[in-house]
């Protein structure tokens, strides 16, 4: 069996507990192995990071992207903002997308003389995050000090859209220009269902609380990214967008850089990368039928990575994400308002949690984000009384202590975990590259079931899921 | 309900009198006095927006030595005007609403009904929109909307305004991007079904 993978280092951040608390990796653990995903899946793409080039790999694919992009908008003295997402950062460790950051600002100098750039990078619901990142990367020097996280309680513009006024944050539209970097990693599937994928943003992290509560409570579970198309889509943003890059994604590390001055037209790009990229591995982790999960990485809770796939869509992994016919994922805030005082769903057809996920040992994951409903669902075990001392204190997780136990260590938490849940079957969530960090018994299982899964991706599955998604499956032989 | 446990305390040395702690703060429990910020105990909610939005790092969050509890128990007010109400509001009283505090709508309802005619008055009362301070504005305003009320915005950017629903999306405008995936009509019928079904749930 192979060792386990080197799990993504914690990171020192406010919304997590200092990193001398993660006293053991879930990946050191007696019995654990990993699974690379090329050996899952041979048609796994081949990637340009993380590669023997480092990051000067990304850095030329990115120059070479932008050539094919049109800036003779942007003239000498121009402002631009360059809008940016936290998002980005937890990826591969946050330099590929820095990286992408700052070779952006680089060439719009070289191409259109101005020097007034500026960095705007939105946040989920830690409102410094970005901060924190901007330091971190050197992003701060590279914009000559015109970096700067902006969040969604910030001042407020409105845009007018075909569906009625919304509103954006301010900042990021006080320049002349407009660029929207991001990347194509799909993570939370559950909330936008790969449509629109790559306009997320302008209805979330560029947006105000308003806009974000539309997403989240007025439009419903299959139309609620509809509301960053509709600003998107606005005469006010048309009038400032010049151009978009993105790193193209996979769970295994960055495929290539895209850019474009057409918008939608990465967005379909993408919306096919993303299906083909994420759809087997996120349908052979629905062929798990017990596990316990490890909480293993520098992100909330919902957030944490194994083999590029969010926990949050573990959660969810007992039904087909990308399926449009399927209204409500077992976890996304629709179906979290819809439990009643009873604990059980208001209507029917509500799909559980996740049954395979027998226990949840929280190693080490971050507060700021509402994550009571996974504690409220899943027996889940806290290593360390810092971290549930971290959560108590954080007003978005008033609740998810009253649903966990504490352990001292981690040893313990495993000994208990293996004890109650009766399974030897472990995924750990620790962000590792490459492949995913897991029990011997669980490798074996993913072993066995990789091949039919990949079959049934390409010959039902994706069809489907393209043509939900006004797509030609045969556009893309 | 919210068990408030921190508590919002600025270093007046650091502060410069900006007014964006103010400006940001859900239940108004910040004022600028002097060029220096003060912090209202009573009506601080812990929520840490002045925290985490404070150009200075003026401001920290420590624990309260005795927690507040707030509620508004919607067993206090007439059932039938907390149903009409989220009715209106295009509701389920026992849906969720503020997803960090687990607050859910009958709540607000009876909030507004005993008398919280602005989202801040909601939020000291109930303690929504002091988790994340992002998710829950927009149903706050439904229910107050459905209750006639039109509040008066503070001065700040607290909140803009309701932004539209679902029910409202044009048809010319579900029809134009009804082969992109979106899922309007399918998705009315479902919150439809949820809004719904009080009486069932209540006779199960």
């Amino acid at each position: 069996m192979r060792k386990p993978i080197t799990p993504m280092k914690p990171r020192v951040s406010q919304y997590g507990v200092d990193p001398k608390y993660v006293k053991k990796r879930m990946a050191e653990y007696p019995g654990m192995t990993s699974v690379m995903l090329k050996d899952l899946f041979p048609d796994t793409p081949d990637v340009i990071y993380p590669s023997e080039k480092g990051i000067s790999a990304v850095r030329e694919a990115a120059r070479k992207a932008l050539e094919k992009v049109d800036m003779s908008m942007i003239k000498p003295g121009d402002s631009v903002n360059v809008c940016a997402s936290h998002h980005g950062f937890t990826l591969l460790g946050g330099e590929p997308y820095a990286e992408l950051l700052k070779v952006v600002r680089d060439v719009i100098t070289e191409r259109t003389g101005t020097e007034n750039i500026r960095l705007r990078a939105g946040v989920g619901l830690r409102f410094r995050e970005t901060e924190e990142y901007i330091k971190a990367f050197g992003l701060d020097k590279h914009y000559k000090g015109k970096a700067k996280g902006v969040a969604p309680v910030d001042e407020g513009i409105p845009i007018e859209t075909e569906i009625g006024t919304l509103y954006g944050i301010k900042a990021i539209y006080d320049a002349d220009w407009i660029v929207h970097v991001h990347n194509s990693d799909v993570r939370e599937v559950h909330f936008h269902r790969q449509v629109d994928r790559a306009v997320k943003p302008f209805g979330m992290s560029y947006a105000r609380i308003e806009t974000r509560s539309t997403y989240h409570q007025n439009l419903g579970p299959r139309g609620a990214n509809f509301t960053a198309r509709a600003i998107f889509a606005s005469d006010f943003v048309q009038s400032k967008f010049a151009f978009t890059a993105f790193l193209e994604m996979s769970p295994v590390g960055v495929v290539s850089v895209d850019a474009d001055n057409d918008l939608y037209a990465l967005n379909d790009r993408l919306t096919v990368s993303g299906c083909k990229y994420y759809g087997k591995i996120m349908t052979l982790f629905g062929e798990i039928d017990e596990c316990i999960v490890g909480l293993d990485f520098p992100c909330p809770v919902p957030y944490v990575f194994a083999a590029g796939v969010i926990y949050a869509n573990f959660a969810g992994a007992n039904v087909d994400l990308f399926d449009l016919d399927r209204p409500l994922p077992p976890y996304t805030w629709y179906t979290e308002a819809f439990y009643g005082k009873d604990g059980r769903p208001l209507i029917d057809n509500v799909p559980p949690v996740n049954p395979a996920i027998k226990m949840v040992v929280h190693n080490y994951a971050w507060g700021g984000y509402p994550s009571a409903f996974f504690s409220e669902h899943v027996p889940t075990i806290v290593v360390g009384r810092e971290q549930a001392d971290l959560l108590n204190r954080d007003p978005q997780n008033l609740d998810y202590m009253k649903h966990a136990v504490i352990a001292d260590d981690l040893d313990t938490a495993m000994k208990y975990a293996y004890k109650v849940s009766g399974t030897d079957k472990v995924i750990i969530f620790d962000g590792a590259v490459g492949g995913v960090n897991v029990s011997e018994s669980l490798a074996k299982l993913l072993q066995e079931k990789a091949p039919q899964v990949s079959e049934k991706v390409d010959k039902e599955l994706l069809p489907k899921w393209l043509r939900q998604r006004g797509i030609d499956p045969e556009t893309i032989k | 309900m919210r068990v408030v446990t921190m508590l919002a305390k600025v270093d007046e040395e650091k502060c410069i009198g900006c007014k964006i702690c103010q400006k940001v703060c859900p239940p108004l429990a910040i004022e600028v006095v002097n060029k220096v910020s003060r912090v209202d105990a009573e009506k601080c909610r812990g929520c840490g927006n002045c925290n985490q939005r404070c150009p200075e790092n003026a401001v920290t969050m420590v624990k309260r030595e005795t927690p507040i509890r707030v509620y508004v128990d919607p067993a206090t007010v007439s059932r039938e005007k907390i149903e009409e109400l989220c009715e209106k509001a295009r509701m389920n009283p026992e849906q969720i609403v503020c997803y960090c505090t687990a607050t859910r709508a009958e709540e607000v309802a009876a909030a507004i009904i005993k008398g919280a005619d602005t989202p801040e008055k909601i939020s000291l009362e109930t303690g929504v929109r002091t988790g994340c301070k992002v998710e829950c504005i927009q149903p706050v305003l439904r229910l107050l909307e459905a209750a006639g009320i039109e509040p008066e915005r503070p001065e700040g950017y607290q909140w803009y305004g309701r932004t539209p629903t679902i029910w409202e999306i044009p048809e010319e405008v579900k029809q134009k991007y009804s082969q992109r995936g979106f899922y309007f009509d399918e998705d009315i019928k479902l919150l439809n079904e949820v809004a719904k079904l009080k009486a069932e749930k209540e006779a199960r």
